[in-house]
């Protein structure tokens, strides 16, 4: 199967029972995505397939064939940061940190489609991705600040 | 008392911030070692049922296995070995024996058998080929069911059936306190048993060389901890061990406990190889310690004045496989909040068939506060009194003894109830029907324990900190603002690194509310002890006897010096700066923290909407006010979640029926609201800054307040945790 | 998990030539997968549809509306044509959390996911009726059926089955058929037997919706706002004339394991006006055959709720 990760493409071949998160973690040694619980209720494994949010540990990788992914490490350019993540940075949306990745992707995709979005839309897109370490409060205040700013999208094309 | 400072009390970005949103952040499964095997590990389907027979062979036999491992490899540990690894005593043969069962399995998810293999999946298929022939027996799964005459037991050697300790404090002559109380309430309560709900499940990877040295990397709260006890349950020296922490998912006490390091290094020793082992979420559910349910029986009296005369409390926590329910600081804890005359508290610690407890987040407090703070409620109602300003009556001050001994030297309590009572929300009203407001108040110790650090001066000017402490919140930062604030530093001049157990001094674990009080305190210490050294090299560079340091500028006769400046001149004038730090801290001080929360019912479903919440706390000093509002806005969500909609699910023969998040119910953003925060600040005189340390007393009020808040929108007093639609409906 | 075989068909022919003994049908995959895991379905192949086009797409189709198999939820929820005339559909996909789901998850599939019962996920069967009364039952059925006593898990089925839906159903021998929503749904009677009437070498292709001649809602009780599953469902579909219904179609979902048709409400409201009196009145005829178990009387008590509520909301009276 061939898939473009952080736009690049990739040319794979892996059982058909794998999870995407798997092929990403093991093969492509891509460890930004985090594994929570293997069952799609966490969400701290979410990427982008075709600009969506998707949970990778429930995405069989054979379904992402010709299609493009977005993980954590795709999303700053060089040494810059997406604004998502610089607005992750400075408004201090992390305790542990291992939802964050997570948190970031769905930003991402919640602002490609929704680029203002009303604090409803906030907590609606975040509704299914747990942290445990704060409440939530100030990973909502990032998503805020990012949608504040405009400089930098998806550095690669979907 | 006003102290300027100029770092401490910002908000600086935090040092490991970038590598945690680019995903380059390593947690210990994203550890991968050359010739690296990965683990798996087979759990009992039984509750409780002696293990008659293993039989490994066929899962030997597998292509691709390199090696199992049983209790049966393992040194065998002395039935009455006690170890101490700082934070209380533990049984040698409790921890040996919950890392792999051996003569029996007590709960439902007890480790068994492990096996290393080529990858996860080969050893998964292989743990499913070892063979084990139980003899099952009756179960036993809550405190007052194993208290009860008949009661299956869990061990053979407790001297009081499934009780593994009493606990009873004493004070004052209740009889008499009941006596001249005007109203007396009694209520108990049960809470049901829930988990830490870290996002990161426990790992461990580890490699036995060929010299003996056993190097773990692993996702805990303490490396030293880790370290000891991966010793221990090896019985190696420590100095055979090194421990390296990597980032941690999140912990909240339930990583303190060992369970797969031992397990991975044992197997890497028959295997030769690396070897990793990564827990499923179903594992953490039903193989690492939930916290206990319990039974907390409270009666308080109180006079016309609205003044406690006597206040009594029967414990009963359920420990789980294996003494250490942590019912002492739930006793400790019960009335820790008052000052009151005749006091008696009876704790009961009691194994039952189910995963074997561990600490979360403020351990015991919540379950005893929940009572203690319904009733307060009551009683407050009943004297017609606001429940805040009958807290206030009571609170505890300077001077105040506790039931289990120790009087107070500063603490927080009445200035907290001052911060509720001026709250916003407290001062507005209801926003329509089937509202009700709760609040409750309460108490945890924080610990002290032993902290190391080093600090090495820069030719750039920068400081590098050297630490063993964890860090699940923000401490390299918190740490780092320390340091800085006493070299006259900005945050981002010093740079932290989380370092094994080899390189730095012993370091007790991120837990107990102390990195930012006791590792702080060796940070301090070490800056002051590099400031002394660079004031002596200013002063043999300007052969002067005496040299001034403030604000980050070093001075004599006209002279001066930045830090920076002096540090590049370091090599001429004798070379590096570096000094160490280790303390053992005496001075902790006691947080107390408080919660207003609003609820709005469903008359007709149950469903329960928490409109708005203000958590206050006191923090002593925040070193940086957005990580303290962090933690308590964090703590308050547990604590919600807690109260309303999480617990275990076990049926009669002691299995966990919702072992995964969507059937346990953790809050999501969208059931929670904002989380309003007030930080009060009564300085610890035990530490320079005046620390006391944040990261617990806020889980300790919310069961109780949004009981109250609930009382407040129904009417009806809930027994039992989480109160959700089933109960609140009382259907 | 063991290892399988996967195919990646383009077109139904091709789809249903590989659904030979052993293979099962992968589409979003969110609940296959979890059950690989649990190792509750153990098939030789896969066979992802995904990838066929004529299962696509939302379109009008004479008096119905056709919606492919493989439509995401999310699809479902933003698409013009449902989100003007069934608005009952709408709620139940967005009740699915979360939006990652909703991205990956299909019409098809929510019909035929497989019950979220815990004893049945654990591996001790569908039909064990005896573990269940005697053991964890809050979240089981009230309107058991024999043996079975899960729930169905399907949000989109109750909403379906009240706007008088069929499945339209590709078989091995090349031939299609039309089943009722309210068929397609069953009660096993044996162990091994499916919840849907599906055989393993069947797929659905098209769920045909009649052409929107009502008033519809389904309303969902949770605990929580998100990541949980409903405790109870109700959808309504009220043929009105004036302010008068002429008829009603009241489907109750998650609690047993079948989506429950409440007929003797749905006759009830007949020539009646909808307010809270007649929506209570019809809550109450709908929740009348309950029979819950020990530790699920709640409940009943929310399903009559939903009930009430859906109708409500249906017929634009404000709800409490």
């Amino acid at each position: 199967m061939t898939v473009t990760i952080n736009g690049k493409a990739h040319q794979l071949s892996t059982a058909p029972d794998r999870p995407l998160l798997d092929v990403l973690r093991e093969d492509l040694g891509l460890t930004g995505t985090k594994y929570g619980c293997g069952e799609g209720q966490c969400r701290a494994c979410t990427v982008l397939l075709n600009g969506k949010p998707v949970t990778s540990c429930l995405t069989p990788a054979r379904l992402a064939d010709g299609k493009s992914i977005t993980t954590i490490e795709g999303l700053a350019t060089g040494d810059r940061l997406h604004r998502v993540q610089q607005a992750f940075l400075d408004a201090e949306a992390m305790q542990c940190g291992y939802c964050v990745p997570g948190m970031i992707l769905r930003t991402v995709s919640l602002l490609e489609v929704t680029p203002h979005p009303t604090d409803a839309q906030i907590v609606e897109a975040l509704d299914g991705n747990l942290c445990r370490c704060c409440g939530y409060v100030r990973i909502l205040a990032a998503v805020r600040r990012a949608a504040q700013t405009t400089d930098g999208g998806l550095p690669h094309a979907e | 008392m006003s102290t300027t400072y100029n770092v401490i009390g910002t908000r600086p970005i935090r040092h490991d911030g970038a590598d945690k949103v680019t995903g380059r952040a390593l947690y210990g499964a994203d550890l991968q070692l050359a010739r690296m095997i990965h683990g798996a590990v087979l759990r009992s389907p039984h509750a409780h049922a002696r293990i008659l027979r293993i039989d490994t062979s066929k899962a030997e036999a597998l292509p691709g296995v390199f090696a199992v491992v049983t209790a049966a490899d393992f040194p065998p540990a002395p039935a009455d070995k006690i170890v101490d690894f700082g934070e209380g005593d533990t049984l040698l043969s409790s921890l040996r024996g919950n890392i792999l069962a051996s003569g029996k399995v007590l709960y439902s998810g007890h480790a068994v058998a492990a096996v290393a293999a080529v990858n996860a999946h080969v050893a998964a298929e292989a743990a499913a080929l070892i063979e084990v022939d139980y003899e099952p027996l009756p179960c036993v799964l809550t405190a007052p069911e194993a208290m009860a005459p008949g009661a299956p037991i869990l061990h053979e050697n407790l001297p009081n059936g499934n009780v593994a300790e009493l606990i009873r404090y004493e004070m004052g002559d209740l009889a008499a306190g009941f006596a001249e109380a005007t109203v007396i309430v009694e209520r108990e309560l049960d809470t049901a048993t829930v988990h830490q709900g870290y996002i990161e499940p426990q790992n461990a990877t580890a490699f036995w060389s060929s010299d003996g040295r056993i190097h773990i990397w692993c996702s805990t709260q303490g490396s030293f901890v880790a370290r000891d006890a991966s010793a221990a349950v090896l019985d190696v020296p420590v100095s055979q061990v090194k421990v390296t922490p990597m980032e941690i998912g999140g912990g909240f006490g339930g990583k303190i406990n060992v369970y797969l390091e031992p397990v991975a290094a044992m197997l890497s020793k028959k295997a030769g190889r690396p070897v990793k082992l990564v827990m499923s979420r179903r594992d953490v559910f039903t193989g690492t310690g939930p916290t206990p349910g319990s039974r907390v029986r409270v009666k308080i009296g109180v006079n016309d004045a609205g003044k406690i005369t006597a206040a009594q409390a029967w414990l009963a926590y359920e420990a789980g496989a294996y003494p250490g329910a942590m019912v002492g600081p739930g006793a400790m804890t019960v009335f820790a909040c008052y000052d009151i005359e005749n006091v008696l508290i009876e704790g009961f610690d009691v194994v039952v068939n189910k995963p074997s407890t561990s600490a979360y987040r403020a351990p015991g407090a919540p379950n005893s506060a929940l009572a203690t703070e319904t009733v307060l409620d009551e009683i407050a109602e009943k004297l017609g009194i606001d429940p805040l300003e009958l807290r206030l009556r009571n609170a505890a001050k300077e001077g105040t003894r506790r039931a289990d001994g120790p009087r107070y030297k500063r603490i927080g309590c009445i200035e907290v109830l001052e911060a509720m009572k001026a709250s916003p929300q407290y001062n507005a009203p209801l926003p329509g029907p089937n509202c009700g407001r709760g609040v409750a108040i309460g108490f945890w110790f924080n610990a002290g324990l032993p902290s190391s650090a080093t600090l090495s001066v820069n030719a750039d000017g920068t400081v590098n900190l050297i630490e063993g402490s964890t860090d699940i919140g923000g401490s390299r930062t918190s740490l780092s603002m320390q340091a800085a604030e006493v070299l006259g530093l900005r945050a981002e001049d010093i740079h932290p690194t989380i370092v094994d157990t080899d390189s730095v001094g012993y370091t007790g674990v991120t837990g107990g509310s102390r990195t930012t009080f006791a590792t702080g305190l060796a940070v301090h210490d070490a800056a002051q002890m590099v400031v002394e050294q660079m004031k002596a090299r200013a002063a043999r560079l300007w052969a002067v006897d005496e040299v001034s340091f403030s604000n980050g500028t070093f001075s004599a006769n006209g002279q001066s010096l930045t830090f920076a400046q002096l540090a590049a001149q370091l090599g001429a004038t004798g070379g590096p700066v570096s000094c160490s730090a280790t303390v053992n801290p005496k001075g902790v001080g006691g947080s107390i923290a408080g919660l207003i929360i609003d609820v709005k019912v469903d008359p007709e479903t149950g469903k329960t909407d928490v409109l708005r919440v203000t958590s206050v706390q006191d923090a002593g000093k925040a070193i940086h006010p957005a990580y303290v509002e962090g933690q308590m806005q964090g703590g308050t969500a547990q604590g919600i979640g807690w109260a309303l909609n999480e617990e275990y699910f076990m049926d009669a023969d002691g299995d966990m029926r919702n072992g995964s998040y969507l059937d346990y119910r953790m809050p999501t953003a969208l059931d929670l609201p904002m989380i309003e925060t007030i930080i009060v600040e009564v300085p610890n005189p035990g530490h320079p800054f005046g620390v006391r340390g944040v990261g617990e007393a806020n889980i300790v009020p919310p069961l109780a307040a949004v009981a109250n808040a609930l009382y407040r929108a129904t009417g009806k007093r809930l027994n039992r945790v989480p109160m959700n639609p089933a109960t609140i409906l009382g259907l | 998990m063991d290892n399988f075989e996967y195919a990646n068909p383009s077109t139904v022919k091709e789809a249903l030539s590989l659904l030979t003994a052993g293979a099962e049908v992968l589409a979003g995959g969110t609940d296959l997968l979890s059950l690989l895991k649990d190792e509750v379905h153990k098939p030789k192949r896969l066979v992802n549809i995904k990838n066929i086009k004529a299962l696509g797409g939302i379109s009008k189709a004479g008096n119905n509306i056709r919606i492919g198999a493989t439509v995401t939820l999310d699809e479902l929820a933003s698409s013009q044509l449902i989100r003007a005339a069934y608005p009952s559909l709408v709620q139940a996909a967005l009740g699915i959390t979360s939006p990652q789901i909703r991205n990956m998850g299909t019409v098809a599939g929510d019909l035929c996911q497989r019950p979220r019962c815990w004893y049945f996920r654990s591996g001790n069967g569908l039909l064990n009726k005896s573990l269940v009364e005697n053991g964890e039952n809050k979240y089981h059925a009230i309107f058991g059926t024999g043996s079975a006593q899960f729930v169905s898990a399907s949000s989109l089925g109750p909403a379906l089955m009240a706007l008088g839906a069929t499945v339209k159903i590709a078989g091995a021998d090349g031939k299609t058929k039309d089943v009722p929503v309210a068929q397609f749904f069953k009660a096993p009677s044996a162990e091994g037997e499916r919840e849907i009437a599906l055989a393993a070498n069947e797929i659905v292709t098209d769920i045909l919706v009649p052409a929107p001649a009502t008033k519809n809602a389904t309303y969902e009780v949770r605990h929580k706002q998100a990541l949980d599953w409903p405790l109870a469902t109700a959808s309504v579909a009220l043929r009105m004339s004036g302010t008068k219904v002429t008829s009603a179609s009241i489907t109750l979902g998650h609690v047993g394991p079948t989506p429950v048709r409440a007929t003797e409400a749905e006759k009830m409201l007949v020539g009646q006006t909808i307010t809270a009196d007649s929506a209570e009145k019809a809550g109450a005829a709908a929740v009348a055959g309950a029979k819950p178990l020990s530790q699920n009387a709640y409940k009943v008590q929310l399903a009559k709720v939903a009930v009430k509520r859906a109708l409500l909301t249906a017929a634009g009276v404000k709800a409490v």
